[in-house]
């Protein structure tokens, strides 16, 4: 079953500035429609004075990632939204290799020894006999 | 630091210029010398290095493959197989490894490795004896080649 990774989503704008206009009409429009269609999203919806509009993402393992959504249109903010909504909280950062593994050697990794005869490492009686 | 007073605000602003010349010296950081400081200097060692990063790629597939080689050369030495005969034989009895795979079998499972050297040895063998017998023995067995079509 799929569990959506981002938990809530702070909008905050400020109810009076121009660069909050775009947030102020996706709360007027879209910000309903958006919370129907993710119901596992929880969507807070803050207005503040005096700070350039924000959206905040927090995600199930901790990351809280910040937009800035200043001089926005309303699809421009559902769109950024709805990008948030599908991703995951790991970091943005380039992937060093696409696999891993915690057991990579299943017969024992290989170091000089492994294919010496073993009278190079056996200790025993028999061999000091002979 | 904690500023108190508004004149100590002012006084410490952060301008636009220092986010734009903060975006460049971030690469910068691990360099050696004023590079990693001054910015005149930053911006010229950072398209650098951008752009030796963008060629490099296409090398770092060459050398990828040359490390694999010479991963593969000195395992199946061990075993008594150079490097181009240990390839062919592989390829004749119908293995497709490709270099990475072997190369990490041959770090990571010693044992598999040994029996891949083992068989392309006995392929080696079944090819001198097909090339110098001149037809009165049997065919090798590892030289039947399957059809998957």
């Amino acid at each position: 079953r799929y569990v959506r990774q981002l938990q809530r989503l702070q909008l905050l704008f400020s109810p009076t500035a121009a660069d909050s206009r775009g947030a102020r009409q996706f709360v007027e429009e879209a910000a309903v429609d958006f919370a129907r269609q993710h119901p596992d999203v929880v969507l807070y919806v803050s207005p503040r004075a005096g700070s350039a509009p924000l959206l905040l993402a927090e995600y199930l393992n901790g990351t809280v990632r910040e937009e800035l959504i200043a001089s926005k249109t309303s699809e421009e903010i559902k769109q950024l939204a709805t990008k948030l909504a599908g991703q995951s909280g790991l970091d943005i950062i380039r992937i060093r290799k696409p696999f891993h593994t915690d057991n990579p050697s299943v017969q024992g990794q290989w170091h000089p020894l492994t294919n010496k005869p073993s009278a190079l490492t056996v200790q025993g009686p028999r061999l000091q006999l002979q | 630091m904690v500023l108190l007073s508004a004149q100590r605000w002012i006084r410490s602003r952060l301008t636009d210029r220092f986010w734009r010349v903060q975006e460049v010296l971030k690469y910068a950081r691990h360099f050696r010398g004023r590079k990693n400081r001054c910015y005149k200097l930053a911006v010229r060692s950072v398209r650098r290095a951008f752009v030796k990063s963008t060629k490099a790629r296409r090398e770092k597939k060459r050398i990828l493959r040359a490390l694999w080689i010479t991963r593969i050369e000195a395992a199946s030495l061990e075993h008594g197989l150079k490097y181009p005969a240990f390839i062919s034989n592989l390829l004749k009895s119908q293995v497709e490894l490709n270099r990475k795979v072997i190369a990490d079998l041959a770090i990571y499972e010693p044992k598999t490795f040994k029996s891949l050297a083992a068989l392309a040895q006995r392929r080696r063998q079944e090819g001198f004896l097909a090339a110098l017998g001149d037809g009165k023995e049997p065919e090798g067995i590892f030289s039947r080649i399957v059809h998957h079509y």
